[in-house]
């Protein structure tokens, strides 16, 4: 029998339903894990069990007299310290917001416990979203479950490393640049940003108000597909809500890709931001499987993956910088190092830049629209290497900026990373699929396909 | 980027405070958004708007 604290969240919930095994009974085998393996990867901000486990009784409770919350009813969960958990600091990773103290549940959160879901606490952040992974700040940095000596990618960095490693099988996450996919790509789970608008961001402390979305990590497709199930739907108190109906994401698992149209961005990790050699042969080696399951693949020409890049850092430094600026201006060495290197240039960029940007931006729209009109789904490159030592700043410096993931924070398309192997050194590799505004679940379908045909949420990191 | 300019543009800013305490940061900063800045290409249609600036799946 698979141990507790390797139980999808798919699984954990039907075993609750068939009462094979308790609420109270898996949140304290998780918690168990948690004490056994924390210390080594700093995952968790402030972790809240005697909250969790009171939550466990009561869903056990509910469970046992036939009143069924709903499907993640019993099933405990990891959020990032950027969205408010009411009673709990949101702490953003950061020496100026210690004590901050949530009033309210963000709305993801309240989708959550509607759900059934069980929080069990705040999980490790680069600062702000934004500042890290450093060694200046109140807490220490996740490290990679993989191998501790890595970085676990970021700035969802705990949610990464947590789902990975087993201490929880879901976690929420946001994602600016990439901060949900980055961390997937890193710790070899699966991590999805949904279609902008998609997901509320009520209650999340903002990075960028036109790039922030809200999204799941999980170690299969179909966990990524329940959460987005709990969390999605309109929102009228956050001003970027769409008013999409879009239900049952995970309706188009297990139908295959036969006859469906991939279009693969190769020019992205090939002459863009050139990848490291096992990220390259990754990718043409899912482009393989995925024709080998039907699918046909054929490049397709976007326009530079820097050019994105740059669109992306202008909007993103320009709005975080109106979010940081009274801070910033009065005490500036609150802040880590990495926090005030890449918030402060938002004080330098013309106004007319900016707009500039935003202009560029309905273009690359435009752009990837054309794209979707020949193809079902975009397959291309998450991150260009392995991830690199944490302690080597340098290297993390180096190597964090060569990824294709903020375009779609620029366009606001669905994309999905997942693992694509493993590198000689043992560390995951990454693969990105993108859809159609909306079309989320057709992501679920190519990702379920290839975790399928490989077994990729069958690999473990080796530890504990 | 000038020192100067760049302790100017800072001071008009209100970040005295960052321009005394961390000035290699503040400087970092500045070269950061010239270099940032430079990347972005005009836009080639004038009639473009950016207005909403994000709104997927609207007027597009």
């Amino acid at each position: 029998m698979t141990a507790l604290h390797w139980l999808s969240a798919t699984d954990a919930a039907q075993a609750i339903a068939r009462r094979d095994v308790s609420p109270v009974e898996l949140t304290r085998a998780l918690l168990a894990r948690i004490e056994q393996l924390d210390p080594k990867l700093h995952v968790f901000i402030r972790l809240d069990a005697e909250a969790a486990l009171d939550a466990a009784r009561a869903a056990e409770t509910e469970i046992v007299n036939g009143r069924p919350r709903g499907k993640l009813h019993g099933i405990p969960v990891g959020i990032k310290d950027i969205i408010d958990v009411a009673g709990l600091p949101t702490t953003c990773h950061s020496k100026i917001l210690l004590d901050n103290v949530a009033k309210t549940d963000a709305a993801v959160i309240a989708r959550l416990r509607e759900a059934g879901a069980i929080v069990l606490g705040k999980l490790s952040t680069h600062e702000f979203a934004i500042g890290g992974p450093s060694f200046d700040l109140p807490f220490p940095p996740a490290r990679n479950p993989w191998n501790p000596d890595h970085h676990p990618g970021g700035s969802s960095s705990g949610a990464g490393a947590g789902v990975a490693a087993g201490l929880f099988p879901l976690a929420l996450g946001s994602d600016t640049g990439g901060s949900v996919r980055n961390p997937a790509s890193c710790c070899g789970i699966v991590g999805m940003k949904p279609t902008y608008g998609l997901v509320s961001r009520r209650g999340v402390f903002p990075l960028s108000y036109t790039l922030d979305h809200i999204g799941p990590l999980t170690r299969t497709v179909a966990d990524s597909a329940l959460v987005l199930d709990a969390i999605a739907g309109h929102d009228p108190a956050d001003p970027a809500s769409a008013p999409s109906t879009a239900r049952d994401f995970g309706r188009e698992i297990g139908c295959g890709v036969k006859g469906l149209r991939i279009g693969f961005i190769r020019h992205f990790h090939q002459t863009d931001i050139p990848a490291h050699p096992e990220v390259a042969a990754a990718l043409e080696e899912v482009a393989r499987v995925l024709e080998a399951e039907g699918a046909s693949i054929r490049s397709v020409t976007l326009p530079s993956l820097v050019e994105f890049a740059a669109v992306n850092r202008v909007i993103l430094t320009s709005e975080a910088y109106s979010v940081h600026a009274t801070w910033l201006r009065e005490h500036p060495g609150d802040y880590g190092k990495l926090s005030r290197q890449r918030l402060l240039p938002g004080a330098f960029i013309p106004a007319g830049v900016y707009v500039d940007a935003q202009r560029r931006r309905t273009e690359m729209i435009a752009a990837i629209e054309d794209a979707l009109r020949d193809f079902d789904v975009l397959l291309c490159a998450s991150s260009m290497d392995p991830p690199s030592r944490i302690e080597d700043a340098a290297e993390t410096a180096r190597t964090y900026p060569r990824q294709a993931r903020s375009p779609f924070n620029v366009t606001g398309h669905p994309a999905l990373a997942m693992m694509a192997g493993l590198s000689r050194d043992g560390l995951p590799l990454s693969v990105q699929f993108v859809g159609r505004y909306f079309h989320d679940a057709s992501l679920y379908r190519v990702a379920g396909t290839y975790e399928r045909a490989t077994e990729a949420d069958k690999r473990r990191p080796p530890i504990g | 980027m000038d020192k100067d300019l760049i302790a100017a543009l800072a001071e008009a800013a209100g970040l005295d405070k960052a321009l005394a305490e961390f000035p290699e940061d503040v400087a970092a900063a500045a070269a950061q958004a010239l270099r940032t800045a430079a990347a972005i290409k005009a836009p080639s249609d004038p009639a473009a708007e950016p207005w909403p600036p994000m709104r997927v799946g609207i007027g597009l």
